[in-house]
This record gives C-alpha cells, structure tokens and sequence, in this order.
C-alpha cells in the first residue's frame, strides 16, 4: 500500500502536482465568472462584477487609447505606438520611475548594513537608532511627511525609505555578522585590507542573499509607493486605481490589479535569474 | 632569537573569568613543524588564535620575529578546520587572493599590469593544484563542488601561495576520514619539507602529531581553577618511523597524564 496522500511522505506525481497548482486559479476565475453571470442577469448596469468582454475593452481603452490628458497624441499609429501612448504605459513609467528611485535607495542601506555589521564603531552608532526607527509604521507618518516634503515625488520616496530601508539595512547587518570569523581572518591572513575584506570578502559572499531579502521586500516597496500614489499623485497605477474608484470603473481597476501583479512578478522573476546568473556558486537551502 | 617567542601569556573568558591558559610559555624556531595536543577545552585553538593576533592575551606577550602583532596579516598563514575557502571564489580565484589582494588595490584590477600579473600567477596556481594532487578541471570548481579533502588541500595551497614564514593550522584535518587524512597529512609534510615553512599544527590526535611534527607540545590543565599550561615538550626524530610510534605516544601520554584510550584512533 503506497503512503495515504495528505501524509507528509507523500510523494505527488508531476502532473498532479501541476494540476493542484493551478486549481485555485481555476476555482476562483470559474466562481468570479459565475457571480458576474448572475448579478449581470439580475441588473444589466452591474458596474461591480465586471464581464470578461468588458474588462476586455477596458483595458483595451487604457492601453491602446491615449491618455485623457495627452491631447497630441493622435488616435492612429502602429499598436506600439498607441501603447506609447496610452495611459496604462504613462502610469507605469511614473510609477515605474518612483520604484527605481526607491530601489536605488537601498543601495545605501545595503552598505550601511555591510559596514554596521563590520566596523564595530560604526555598529556601535547606528544599530540602536535604526532598530527604533524600524519599530515605526512608515504609514503613520505620511502626514509629517507630506507636511515637511510637500506632496512631489521626494515625500513618496521618502515614505518608501522610511518604510523598507530600516528592514534592509538590519537584514544586511545580520547576513555580515552571520559570515564565519574565520573568513575574515583568512582573508587578514592572505593580505587583505579592511576595504578588501569588506568588499571583495564579505560584500560578495552575503550579496546573493541580500538581493534575496530585497526581493522579498518588493511587495512592502510596492506597498509604500501605491500609499503614497493614492494619496498625492497626479500619475501612476495606484493614482489611476484610487481615481477609477471614484467612477466605479471596475472594468478597468481589476485589469490594474492583474497588471500591477505581473510587473512584480516579473521584477521577481528577473531578480532570481540576475541573481543565479550573478552568483552561481550560490545554492539557496 | 626564535621565530615565535610566546612568553609567560594568560588568557580568560567570560564572567565570572576562567582561565584558559595560564603562564604559557613558548619559542619555535624557523623552520620547525610543532604540534600542539591536548584535550578538549584545553587551549590549544586559544594558543594558535594568539599567535594569529586574532585574540589578545590577557597577560604576557607573544613575539613574531622580534615584534608584537596585533592582528592577523600575511606573515601568518592560516588553514581552519571549517570555512577555510571562499565559497564564491573558483579554486583557482582562491589560490590567487592572497597575492592578487595584496599586490593590487581595487582599481588596480583594471590595469594591464594586473592582467599580466595574473596570468604569471594562475600559473603557479596550477602547479600549487598538481603539488596537491587536483586535476586542472578542478581550477573552475567552486568549494562546495569539492570533497572536504580537496577543500583543505585547495586551503593549504591557497595559504602557502603568499609564502608565509609560519602556517598555522587548527585541527585542520579533523573532519576528514582516515584515509583521506593520512593523505593529507603525507602531503602537508612534503610541503613543509620543500618550502621550509614553520608550521604551527593544533590537533587532539596524539599519532597525527607524531606522524607530523618535528616537535610536540602538550597543553593540559593544572587544576579546575588555573588554566592549562605545558605539560610536555617532546622532541620527535625526523624521520620518525611508524614502528616508534607506538612507543612514543606511550611515552606521551604517560609524560601528559593522559589514559592512552582517549586518543589511539589515527
């Protein structure tokens, strides 16, 4: 008798693995379908369930129709052209833009972290200070931020700052401590400096790992900017989500949602292959 | 004036403190191969972490030709017994850190001088990785590709590629079978011999140390309230042949006080 199949030694075929995976996509797609069947049959003005056909043209407006506000853009052109053009492409440039931003912000965080967990003096300095500040709900201090930075770009980065870096900054500061001793000595011994060791030492074997921590930060970064889109922006996917909120236009917020999930997907996606191709020595446990 | 002059050094741990080591005095002359045995907890990782300069005595001193040094630098190779290679380097980059780090800085790695440099050493790389019995196709290898053997071999050859005057090695072949440590330590010996190296080896096995060093010190604890301190200071013949083994490592363990069970497995 082979093992029962919800026991821990089960070993599920590959296509029933398969299978399994992709049924939660189905039973939900097939529920929604369903519900928006019925709510369309009982009120043919239903706004809330959208059709499929209409999300279709919903997105097919935001995507291959100009922007409202781009008045000279004409209506013809190639398809590509026309999603230059669009709307979808100008708010995903400028939220695009405002997440590049953040991302290079991390860049200081992974060396302060590097350098933290390193240099004790400078461990000494800042390890007590960002631990607080990572104890702070970024979100509850969108209204100072605002107020001090104004509502441009500078208060939404510095909402995502607030929000990831202290986490980041930590992460790196534990992966340099958790580098055996041993290693460091090692490289003392071969004839490295302190610049050495940090960087072509440490910095090199906690890298992968990083990059790892900060991919899975990409959600808590998303988070932080579509905050701060929905409140003060004039662009951007959660500026034109909150904006079709207002006129119930779920035709095209769930398509937004869709999309909005797929670029971080493949930011994901892209991380872990630049990461294996990176540090290929790397075995993630 | 000895290569290494240990005098009088004492070390303690923790709160309330316990000593470790206590009025441990030493002199290794150049060129000699020195075991030091001892039981568990006796000190002897704490002795070579000393001479390292990566820990500080509380009292006493330790001289490296003539001079105090306070951190580990290339005068001092160094082989662990665990994380001894760079898990993100190939072989290859790791046998070549030590003199590419220290011949060129950051920015040096994009001058031509560097690259020129670097073909001379990958060169002697690769007769380090045939002095060590590894294939060439080894040189992409990345450490976790290798066996625990190999690694400590790669290790060997990564620490004597900058030519350090003293080689310490802390319990390095500990992890591995006795196979491939009898290997090991007929390779480490050749080693010694061609490069005149002093070596400075901390095991807990009474044969390795026979088998290996022209001298063997043995750290034991005075009491439970002082630390260890050197019970014996055994010359060895070189060469000294298998059949004298037994008889020394009588003579060993009965000078330690040891009983000769806890340590005749090779």
């Amino acid at each position: 008798m082979s093992v029962g199949f919800l026991l821990i030694h089960a070993k599920p075929h590959r296509t029933s693995a398969m299978l399994l995976s992709w049924a939660l996509f189905v039973s939900g797609i097939a529920m929604y379908l369903y519900v928006a069947q019925q709510r369309h049959r009982d009120n043919p003005e239903e706004r809330v369930t959208p059709t499929i056909a209409q999300m279709a043209r919903g997105m097919y407006d935001a995507a291959l129709k100009p922007a409202e506000d781009d008045e000279q853009a004409a209506e013809g052109g190639t398809m590509l052209q026309r999603f230059w053009n669009s709307m979808l492409w100008k708010d995903t440039k400028a939220t695009a833009r405002r997440f590049i931003y953040s991302m290079l912000l991390l860049i200081p965080a992974v060396l302060l972290g590097l350098h933290m967990g390193l240099f004790p003096y400078i461990g000494a300095f800042f390890l007590r200070f960002v631990l607080f500040f990572d104890k702070i709900i970024a979100l509850s201090l969108l209204p100072i931020l605002f107020i001090a930075f104004g509502i441009d770009e500078l208060a939404k980065i510095m909402l995502i700052v607030i929000g990831v870096t202290p986490t980041i900054i930590l992460d790196t500061f534990n992966l340099t401590r958790g580098v055996p001793n041993e290693q460091l000595v090692k490289a003392f011994t071969l004839g490295a400096g302190d610049f050495d060791a940090a960087y072509r030492v440490v910095l090199k074997q906690i890298m992968p790992r990083v990059l790892n921590s900060i991919r899975l930060n990409l959600k808590s970064v998303m988070l932080f900017l579509f905050a701060g889109e929905m409140i003060a922006s004039t662009d951007g996917l959660a500026f034109r989500i909150a904006l079709l909120r207002r006129h119930m236009g779920m035709d095209v917020i769930i398509p937004y949602v869709l999309w909005v999930a797929l670029l971080l997907f493949l930011v994901d996606f892209g991380m872990r292959v630049l990461n294996r191709k990176l540090h290929p020595w790397f075995q993630e446990s | 004036m000895a290569l290494i002059e240990i005098d009088d050094i004492s070390v303690a741990y923790g709160t309330p403190p316990k000593t470790v080591l206590d009025g441990v005095s030493l002199r290794i002359e150049e060129g000699e191969f020195v075991c030091v045995l001892g039981q568990t907890g006796c000190g002897k990782s704490t002795l070579l972490r000393l001479v390292l300069g990566s820990e500080k005595p509380l009292t006493g001193r330790i001289l490296i030709d003539g001079v105090e040094h306070h951190q580990p630098d290339r005068t001092r190779g160094y082989v662990p017994q665990k994380y001894s290679l760079f898990p993100d380097k190939t072989v290859l980059d790791n046998i070549t850190f030590g003199p590419e780090v220290s011949e060129f800085s950051f920015l040096g790695h994009f001058t031509p001088r560097f690259f020129r440099r670097r073909r001379e050493l990958r060169g002697a790389a690769f007769d380090y990785l045939r002095r060590i019995g590894l294939r060439e196709s080894d040189s992409r290898k990345y450490p976790d590709q290798l066996s625990g053997g190999m690694q400590q071999r790669v290790a060997i050859a990564q620490a004597l590629m900058t030519k350090p005057r003293i080689l310490l090695m802390d319990e390095a072949f500990s992890a591995l079978d006795p196979g491939t440590r009898r290997g090991m330590q007929e390779l480490i010996r050749e080693l010694w011999k061609a490069t005149g190296t002093t070596i400075l080896f901390v095991t807990h096995n009474t044969q390795e140390a026979l088998r290996l060093g022209t001298r063997v010190i043995v750290l034991a604890k005075e009491s439970p309230e002082r630390g260890s301190g050197v019970k014996l200071d055994l010359p060895v013949p070189d060469p000294c042949f298998e059949e004298e083994i037994p008889h020394l490592v009588q003579r060993l363990e009965s000078g330690a006080g040891w009983q000769a069970s806890i340590s005749l497995h090779s």
